[in-house]
């Protein structure tokens, strides 16, 4: 037989894919099934949400990190609320930061929900996604009664929330952290003893924990590779100190691990929800602070002065001293931050937006290689990405 | 209400935990200086050729041991000398501290790539590349990353406007996407607020082109 | 039909004759007489019961997509089941921000959709550039890529608003199709 020359494929997987997780598009170069290099082409849903936030005052840009990581909305606006509040130096009242931490404990479920079942999708399983969508329908409802959207809430203000949360609400929360142990009980009947979710994620897309932290790698990622790094322990914020939790560690930095971590997280979460729901007092849910939080509709329409200061907060906006700031939290999929760079007018002057899935996906071309196509899927769906926060 | 004069008043060099602090500080004495900055931040300021040791610096000294880099960015201040800044946001988990360092540069500089030194640097360095044109050396594979292939133009710089030059249609008679120049059914309504009974004050930005003028407003307004 | 062709192996050219018997044979399909008409309502039916729609997710409507998929706002009670592959499917349901960088990725699935097909656009970003309208970076509204049949607005609509906004593009289908070519 003569000689044959044998060129890598080169296969697009993506952009519109069901198991792409958003718009994807991974160029591989693959030796039969194995994969010798994966080339992620992201952007393809970059909206220019960072030159957008550069035009409209702190106060209208909060959106737009609702529309960020869209599986868990609140966590993202935490951090505008946060960087804003540091820049000003303003306190935020107990009530409102507890009520910040059970959503923010709701948006870490509603992610690890939207994460874990898709993954076993992804992988093979479909019962699990629609079980546990049913569960996200009871949190966003949760989300529609606090702050009347479903999934972009826009609920978290700097300064506190918008508004306090209904009556009835805590209890109905309660009565649901009651119930919801048994759908992850469930969820592992299903799939942790399961021999073919075994096989396709265990030694697959190992990362070792010094590896995982020279790519910038954070959250479960970084937990499932053994180092027990939580931003909520280490640099504690709103009322995270006082909540007593454990942070799950895994071994061996594989896909399974990672999900092992992400149950466990979810169950970490339903005790954080029931602390903090129990240490909620009546109270104000807003810092109460003229020139920067809006004063309550009722003495909007009775007062003058309260008049003004709405139309001032609510057109110009309030002015936040020049500085420079670096905020980050424990999103749910990992560490999200905002560089904020306020030039002391009503607008920032640059807000860079650290997002998690970004340094996941820069190291899909390290850990795919010399897997197969299919372990691919498992990888990227074991990382938890989602683009709006990527390609912002 | 401050004005656009006023720097934050937190700003100081004296808020961190001071071991640490002294420590870095002297391991960083020929390379970068301390800058003022909020509570709890360490900020440095370092010039473009030490910036690559600075970072191993930080990298491999036990005592400091920034592992990771979490964030490379860069802002744009056009009435500048130094046109932009590059920040880097580097943290160090053993020791639970964020750094930031904090470089100026020139239009044209060619910035060496911190690839060698974290690996997390890759795409942070091409999407700098992409939204502001700096050129990386060294870099593996500096290409764009998040905009659009045929892209022209770096869109974070202040000069480039926000709704582009470029639009998409698709076009029956080609049969395919086309690009066209931008034509909006309404502009965008840029309604500026800033009360004009405050007098005679420069345009904001400037405020942060010139920090010695800062600083002697800020003496003269005395809190204003 | 009163024009016979003098031969009948010869395609007729382009021209007046051509143009009789082709207007000819339209008529007797659009005059809808009762046969045609009962075909109508049964292709319709047939059509709009199992509408299948293709998962084009781009964006935050995705995830109210997908609840609407999911297990309390069934879609597949309407007899819609998501299926990854274009020519498999009847509807697109563009749920999203349409990027300049994913338009052409966007015609090329719509071109590889067999006829009869939809577009339903969800969200305001795939309406009209929605929250991000003045980006350059986004097309404002996919109905300059695609020709759409149903806007549902909303940012994201709710997965209600979804099912409405499908349960319509049954009714337009109903109203609206016919079995002469468009």
């Amino acid at each position: 037989m003569g000689e044959m020359q044998i060129r890598p494929l080169t296969l697009n997987f993506g952009p519109q894919h069901p198991a792409a997780h958003g718009v994807l598009r991974l160029v591989l170069e693959m030796d039969g099934e194995v994969i010798q290099r994966a080339d992620p082409h992201i952007g393809l849903l970059h909206r220019g949400t960072e030159k957008l936030i550069e035009q409209k005052t702190y106060l209208q840009a909060l959106p737009y990190f609702d529309r960020l990581d869209y599986v868990s909305p609140m966590n993202q606006e935490h951090v505008w609320a946060l960087a804003i509040e540091s820049a000003l130096q303003i306190e935020v009242p107990r009530r409102a930061q507890l009520i910040r931490v059970m959503f923010c404990e709701i948006g870490r479920i509603l992610n690890h929900l939207l994460n874990l079942t898709t993954f076993a999708i992804d992988v093979g399983a479909m019962t699990p996604l629609l079980w546990g969508f049913e569960e996200r329908e009871h949190l966003m409802e949760f989300c529609e009664r606090a702050s009347g959207a479903r999934l972009h809430a826009a609920y978290f203000r700097p300064g506190g929330v918008h508004q306090d949360i209904p009556d009835g609400l805590a209890e109905d929360i309660l009565n649901w952290c009651d119930k919801f142990p048994n759908f992850i009980t469930d969820l592992e009947t299903l799939l942790t003893d399961n021999r073919i979710f075994k096989q396709r994620t265990v030694d697959i897309g190992v990362l070792s924990a010094d590896n995982a932290l020279a790519l910038g790698m954070s959250g479960p990622v970084i937990r499932a590779s053994g180092l027990a790094w939580d931003l909520r322990k280490s640099n504690p914020y709103d009322a995270y100190d006082e909540m007593k939790f454990d942070i799950p560690v895994g071994k061996t930095g594989d896909c399974y691990a990672r999900y092992l971590v992400r149950v466990e997280e979810m169950k970490q979460s339903l005790s954080i929800i029931k602390q903090a729901i129990h240490k909620m007092e009546p109270g104000p849910v807003l810092a109460q602070n003229n020139k920067i939080t809006p004063p309550r509709r009722g003495d909007m329409k009775m007062s003058m002065e309260s008049l003004i200061h709405h139309f001032k907060i609510y057109t110009e906006g309030f002015h936040v001293p020049a500085s420079e700031s670096y905020t980050a939290v424990e999103a749910p999929k990992g560490e999200f931050g905002v560089y904020l760079v306020s030039d002391g007018s009503n607008k920032p002057y640059r807000c860079k937006i650290r997002a998690p899935g970004y340094f996941f996906m820069a190291a899909v071309d390290e850990m795919s290689r010399g897997h197969m196509l299919a372990d691919s899927v498992a990888i990227i769906g074991s990382l938890d990405v989602v683009f709006g926060e990527i390609d912002r | 209400m401050t004005t656009a004069d006023t720097i934050h008043p937190e700003m100081t060099t004296n808020n961190t935990e001071p071991s640490f602090e002294a420590l870095a500080t002297q391991l960083l004495a020929n390379s970068a200086e301390r800058v003022p900055s909020l509570k709890g931040q360490l900020v440095y300021r370092c010039e473009l050729s030490k910036l690559i040791s600075v970072l191993k610096l930080l990298n491999s000294n036990e005592n400091l041991e920034f592992s990771q880099l979490s964030d490379l960015t860069a802002v744009d201040y056009p009435g500048r000398i130094q046109r932009f800044e590059l920040v880097y946001q580097l943290l160090s988990i053993t020791h639970n501290r964020r750094i930031r360092i904090i470089c100026a540069i020139d239009e044209g500089q060619i910035v060496p790539s911190a690839t060698g030194v974290y690996k997390s640097a890759e795409w942070p360095e091409r999407e700098v590349w992409d939204m502001y044109g700096l050129f990386f050396s060294d870099h593996p594979d500096l290409r764009r990353l998040l905009t659009d292939y045929g892209f022209e133009g770096h869109p974070l710089r202040k000069d480039f406007p926000l709704t582009g030059y470029v639009e998409v249609r698709y076009d029956d008679i080609e049969r395919r996407v086309a690009y066209q120049p931008v034509q909006l059914t309404q502009e965008y309504r840029d309604f500026d607020f800033l009360s004009p009974w405050e007098g005679d004050q420069e345009l904001v930005h400037s405020s942060l082109n010139a920090e010695a003028e800062n600083k002697e407003n800020a003496k003269k307004d005395g809190g204003s | 039909m009163g024009v016979i062709p003098p031969r009948m192996d010869v395609p007729i050219p382009p021209g007046e004759t051509q143009d009789k018997i082709l207007n000819a044979v339209t008529d007797e399909i659009t005059n809808k007489g009762f046969v045609i008409a009962s075909a109508d309502k049964l292709f319709n039916w047939a059509r709009s019961g199992s509408l299948w729609p293709m998962t084009f997710g781009l964006a935050c409507c995705a995830v109210e997509m997908m609840h609407s998929a999911a297990s309390r706002y069934d879609m597949d009670r309407y007899g819609m089941l998501f299926r990854p592959s274009p020519r498999q499917s009847d509807v697109m349901i563009v749920a999203g921000t349409l990027t300049n960088k994913m338009a052409p990725a966007l015609r090329r699935v719509y071109d590889q959709m067999p006829e009869p097909r939809w577009v339903l656009s969800m969200g305001s970003c795939a309406n009209g550039g929605g929250y991000y309208h003045y980006s350059y970076a986004v097309v404002r509204g996919c109905d300059r890529i695609v020709p759409v049949d149903v806007y549902v607005p909303g940012c994201p609509p709710t997965a209600e608003a979804l099912i409405y906004g499908l349960l319509q593009l049954q009714k337009k289908i109903k109203r609206t199709e016919t079995i002469a070519r468009r």
